[in-house]
């Protein structure tokens, strides 16, 4: 594969020719020259768009595929079709599949599936046996197998010991722990944002103290056990604060937020539209001004899709018996570019897709640079688009994004030698 | 003919201050009607009101279906348990096969928030509302502010208590849009832990203490204690719920001033009420009752005649 990309803006905070206007050449899967007017030689194909930038490969640190055992809502390949579409050339993937992802031959099976993609899927493991908070997973022998993290992702660590435990034994591998902090005894039944949403339509309220009670206990358990402890897709200023704090003291902890969570109010729930029905919850308008302050301040390491594709029998019911969650796995970053236009350089929200997850992860990302293997995105930014049914790539279809207006339109990426264009 | 606003009855939140003028001038013609000798009139003929309750009751089943027979409609009643719900058909296909057999009219009561305004998107009938879990009651809270216009000629400006589980009720959320729409003050009283935590931003009053709210008020409005909607027990016991709740004689005792005592129903006597004021001169019970059949009867004629 011979790609020449005519007149693009790289687009990379660490890179030292950030907002520069170049022509990239890419050979046999790498790099080979950035420069000034490069001469399209035969049998190259030119990319020249107006407008285009190019970052490195955007990453994703939260998707679940629902493959193996919900195929009928997503499955690999249309989750890969999606992300592909998305801009992402990497995609964690949660182990909440039926089974849930605790044997080596399910890590595999994920990496097997998605060898012949643009986009590669990381799989995480799931933290404990069947994801139900009593016994460790075999970690060690996962991790040989490939999976990046152990999480039991929605299914929160009710217990302390376990998670303590977890982050105890992960030390010997120096494996990454995952939780998304929610203490559900502290609201039963709970189904969106407790606030005045909820007060006006008569829905069980999910206070951000659920999320905030147990980041502060995971912290304590981080802090007594050691190991690199992960918060995932929080919804609360006030936790994002106590980890940034535990941090700056040293602490091994990281966070993530999904991206809609910047530009969605529970006041979208107006209607009890399902669409809007999300774990954590989709949060007040004030909170999203001190989730945005938050991702200003840098105290965000990464943005996330939270895809979690359910299908239309899960969606279409009364609001409190209708599933968690939206597909965003196209829309993830035009969202957080969307929500933090004006706010946020445009180089950092990029960065919370790229460098922020993979200093998480800890793996290493090709830099945009001569001899580098080509891992990049090319998306731009100031195109705005409307999300349409018609463009959804995933087998499902619960956005809450239809009809609004997005910025941030993604081209295409480049992994390697594989290459997946947007039309 | 006026209209009103609205296709169907989701809830108060809807409607507007015309709507209820109108469905309360409405209602003193059939309160009229329902005095008579003969007490049925033939406005509803061929209309046919299916009754679904997903949930039990028994005095709003009852004062709708008196309402609707009242007016000649057809009726037929369906409730959850003896229904197909319990083998896992959705409520939609639960609703659509019953419209099926030409159905003009649903009045549903479902024990999930939002599940009318759900069914709405999705279904071609007029719906009424008869509650849906914690979210609203309209009917409920139309014929409480009829019974205070009838008692006290006037909404506008009146001070409105509503005393007891506020977090469990839909005829609390539902009278507070009623009465602010109607111009009266409403100040909400129970339990900290039966209060939902941002009641404030509805711009009502909040009292922890029964005799701060008695004092203030001109109408008290007392609240069943609905056990069967807790899960952990939000008070320690149902005497002490009396002791510290309860609307006692020793109350009215301490007041210059006794307010009117309203109480939605079913009353459970000794808990959220003692039996003397429950049958006592200041209590307005039974009038709340009876205007709830003329209240139905305006509303189910109003929605049925429009367009």
């Amino acid at each position: 594969m011979k790609v020449l990309l005519k007149s693009v803006k790289i687009v990379d905070a660490t890179n030292p020719q950030n907002g520069k206007i170049v022509d990239i050449l890419i050979k046999g899967g790498k790099i080979e020259k950035i420069g000034k007017s490069i001469k399209a030689e035969t049998g190259l194909k030119v990319i020249e768009e107006k407008g285009l930038c190019v970052s490195k490969g955007w990453i994703d640190l939260q998707a679940n595929l629902q493959d193996p055992g919900y195929e009928h809502k997503e499955d690999i390949q249309s989750g890969l079709k999606a992300a592909a579409a998305g801009g992402f050339t990497k995609v964690c993937v949660s182990p909440l599949t039926e089974p849930v992802r605790d044997a080596k031959d399910q890590i595999q099976y994920i990496i097997k599936q998605s060898s012949e993609s643009a986009v590669e899927l990381l799989p995480y493991a799931s933290l404990s046996k069947k994801a139900q908070g009593d016994e460790l997973s075999e970690f060690y022998d996962l991790k040989q197998a490939g999976a990046v993290a152990f999480t039991d992702d929605r299914n929160s660590i009710k217990n302390p010991n376990l998670l303590k435990n977890a982050l105890l034994y992960s030390k010997s591998m120096d494996a990454l722990v995952m939780n998304f902090p929610y203490q559900t005894d502290i609201s039963p039944n709970g189904v969106v944002n407790e606030g005045e949403q909820s007060t006006l339509l008569g829905l069980k309220g999910i206070p951000k103290l659920a999320e905030e009670l147990m980041v502060k206990r995971d912290l304590y358990l981080q802090e007594y056990c050691g190991g690199k402890l992960h918060f995932s897709t929080l919804s609360s200023a006030k936790s994002i604060d106590m980890i940034s704090t535990a941090k700056k003291a040293g602490a091994a902890v990281s966070c993530d937020m999904a991206s809609y969570q910047l530009l969605l109010s529970d006041e979208e729930l107006s209607s009890y539209d399902t669409r809007f029905k999300t774990l954590p919850p989709l949060r007040s308008k004030d909170e999203i001004k001190e989730l945005i302050k938050a991702v200003k301040q840098g105290k965000v390491d990464a943005l996330s899709s939270n895809h979690l594709p359910e299908d239309i029998d899960s969606k279409k019911k009364e609001f409190d018996l209708s599933s968690f969650g939206v597909i965003n796995l196209q829309t993830a970053v035009p969202a957080a570019i969307t929500a933090l236009e004006g706010k946020v350089d445009l180089a950092d929200v990029i960065s919370l897709f790229t460098d922020g997850p993979a200093r998480i992860l800890e793996i290493d990302q090709p830099k945009i640079a001569e001899g580098e293997t080509a891992n990049l995105t090319l998306f731009n930014p100031n195109e705005g688009f409307i999300f349409e049914k018609e463009d959804v790539l995933s087998k499902s279809q619960n956005s809450p994004f239809f009809n609004r207006n997005l910025k941030g339109k993604v081209y295409g990426i480049i992994s390697g030698n594989k290459m997946e264009l947007q039309d | 003919m006026e209209e009103l606003s609205s296709k169907h009855l989701l809830g108060i939140k809807d409607l507007n201050p015309a709507d209820l003028e109108l469905i309360f001038s409405t209602a003193d013609n059939f309160k009229e009607v329902i005095n008579r000798p003969i007490k049925k009139v033939p406005s509803l003929r061929d209309i046919t009101i299916a009754n679904l309750f997903f949930e039990n009751s028994t005095r709003t089943k009852l004062s709708f279906e008196l309402a609707e027979k009242r007016l000649s409609a057809d009726v037929i009643n369906f409730s959850a348990a003896a229904s197909s719900v319990s083998k896992g058909e959705t409520l939609i296909d639960t609703v659509n096969n019953i419209l099926a057999m030409k159905v003009d009219m649903v009045v549903m009561r479902h024990p999930h928030p939002g599940a009318h305004i759900f069914l709405s998107k999705h279904i071609d009938a007029k719906i009424v509302n008869a509650g849906d879990g914690a979210h609203e009651h309209p009917t409920q809270a139309l014929l409480d502010a009829y019974s205070i216009r009838e008692k006290l000629g006037d909404v506008k400006g009146k001070r409105v208590a509503i005393v007891g589980d506020i977090l469990h009720s839909r005829v609390a959320l539902s009278n507070i849009f009623c009465l602010q729409k109607l111009g009266a003050e409403v100040m909400v009283c129970g339990p900290p832990t039966l209060m939902p935590k941002y009641i404030e931003s509805l711009g009502v009053k909040l009292s922890y203490k029964l005799d701060e709210a008695l004092e203030w008020c001109d109408i008290a409005m007392m609240l069943r204690i609905q056990l069967e909607r807790q899960g952990q027990p939000l008070f320690p016991s149902l005497r002490e719920y009396h002791n510290l709740y309860g609307l006692k004689q020793e109350n009215l005792d301490r007041l210059k001033k006794v307010p009117v005592i309203m109480h939605p129903g079913p009353i459970n006597r000794g808990v959220e009420i003692s039996s003397e004021i429950a049958d006592s001169e200041y209590s307005i019970i039974l009038n709340q009752v009876e205007n709830g059949v003329a209240i139905r009867m305006a509303v189910l004629y109003l929605l049925a005649s429009a367009a």
